[in-house]
């Protein structure tokens, strides 16, 4: 919850910075700002260049163009269950109930998802390793393409209990973990809280996940609550997250580009 | 809209000058005709057209002036607005109501058809459906958006994320009207 609120992603920047820069072992480390200067002066300039410019703006890579409040109205995202299925900790996401349907205020949803948005593109940013989760079969497919077509890793099937906490013993030690967890259900198929939402509290990961009006949105560190039960709307969001993540890794690499060639000589951008 | 031409056509053969105040209550239903039309100036209704035409700009830039936030009805901007003019609302309870889906998704003789909402509808093919393959348009008696019960003992309802609807026909245009709805 306090990640969340530190709203340009810096915290967990700070933390995806050390997983990547250098340290293939597995789990997350804990350090303090002191212990992340490297050695060598010359190429940590530039690099502490690439990766702190994006930090200088509130939305470097622009998410906020990706999309409008008709995009996501046209995408049929407003769209809730009926009112008996509504849990309570979704209530301040909604406009109102309409003849029993309950109808998802579209205004936060642009906040929410600008912010999802932009921490997703930052993690890609720096190299972290992006997980797509989602447990409907209707869509599983979907997801798992946007993942390959966006560089990243999708687990669209069963989630075997101990696939985040018991990880060097299931996968061998020295398991690399995902930096950023993408729910695009957070619900598995019994409409309980999927398992992969407490894992990843439990092992510091942040989660970005799309919350419909029948789910909880506690854990998740950033929520977007939308309609995550027709094709439009899915279709929307992974084409959101695949072109936020593909804008993010060609930024990277201009950016390595640009001070690669000029890291001796001036500042530029 | 219906209303409108008909009003348009017998000013036309008429060709006099239409009351003021019938002619404001009509403009006001249209949206985007104002101010586009180039044709000559031949007196009688494209006068009255200009005069309305005026008189609702100005209606329009003092309602603004006063704080309203829509310059013209086609384009809304808050989602308010786009929610109170989307078809769904402008529908009202979805019960009876006839609407145009789209199949997305056959399996043998289950149709699946998408008509808008947030959940498709599954109607099974009528006898004389050879020809409902997926990509055609039918029209369907909606009973429900989502098909939802509170069980006992639950503490939320059980959805089955489905619509429900009636399968009517294939969408064939004029030809619909004539015939009777087979169900």
């Amino acid at each position: 919850m306090a990640a969340r609120a530190l709203t340009k992603g810096l915290w967990g920047l700070r933390h995806s910075r050390l997983v990547t820069v250098g340290h293939p072992c597995g789990g997350h480390q804990y350090a303090t700002a002191a212990s992340i200067r490297s050695p060598q002066l010359q190429i940590d300039d530039a690099t502490e260049k690439v990766i702190n410019q994006p930090l200088e703006k509130p939305d470097f890579f622009r998410v906020s163009e990706l999309f409008s409040v008709k995009d996501l109205f046209d995408a049929r995202v407003h769209l809730g269950h009926k009112k008996g299925c509504r849990h309570r900790l979704m209530e301040p996401y909604l406009y109102g109930c309409r003849l029993d349907q309950d109808i998802i205020d579209l205004d936060q949803t642009v906040e929410h998802l600008q912010q999802a948005l932009n921490f997703t593109a930052h993690v890609a940013y720096r190299g972290g390793v992006i997980l797509f989760v989602s447990r409907q079969r209707q869509f599983g497919h979907l997801v798992e393409s946007t993942a390959k077509n966006c560089g990243e890793y999708a687990h669209t099937r069963y989630w075997q209990g101990g696939l985040l906490t018991n990880a060097p013993i299931q996968y061998g030690p020295g398991v690399r973990l995902p930096d950023l967890i993408i729910f695009l259900s957070t619900l598995n198929n019994v409409f309980q809280p999927h398992v992969g939402i407490r894992d990843a509290a439990k092992m510091n990961i942040p989660t970005v996940g799309v919350v419909d009006s029948n789910c909880n949105p506690s854990l998740v560190t950033y929520p977007v609550p939308g309609n995550d039960d027709t094709p439009v709307a899915m279709e929307m969001y992974c084409r959101l997250f695949k072109m936020t993540i593909n804008r993010a890794k060609d930024k990277r690499r201009q950016m390595e580009l640009l001070h690669g060639l000029l890291a001796p000589s001036t500042p530029s951008s | 809209m219906a209303a409108l031409w008909k009003v348009v056509s017998s000013v036309r053969t008429c060709g006099v000058r239409l009351p003021a105040d019938r002619f404001s209550r009509i403009s006001s239903s249209f949206s985007s005709d104002s101010g586009s039309d180039q044709r000559p100036r031949t007196g009688g209704f494209a006068a009255a057209f200009d005069q309305q035409s005026e008189l609702r700009r100005r209606r329009e830039s003092e309602s603004s002036v006063a704080g309203g936030s829509v310059s013209s009805p086609g384009q809304d901007h808050s989602f308010a607005s786009l929610l109170r003019r989307s078809p769904l609302i402008q529908m009202g309870p979805a019960k009876d109501r006839v609407v145009i889906g789209r199949i997305f998704h056959v399996v043998q003789d289950d149709l699946y058809v998408d008509f808008g909402g947030k959940f498709h509808c599954v109607c099974r093919r009528p006898a004389d459906g050879e020809k409902l393959q997926r990509g055609s348009r039918v029209r369907l008696r909606l009973q429900d958006l989502e098909l939802t019960a509170r069980f006992l003992g639950a503490n939320t309802d059980t959805t089955l994320l489905e619509a429900q609807a009636v399968l009517l026909g294939p969408l064939e245009g004029r030809d619909a009207r004539e015939n009777q709805n087979q169900d």
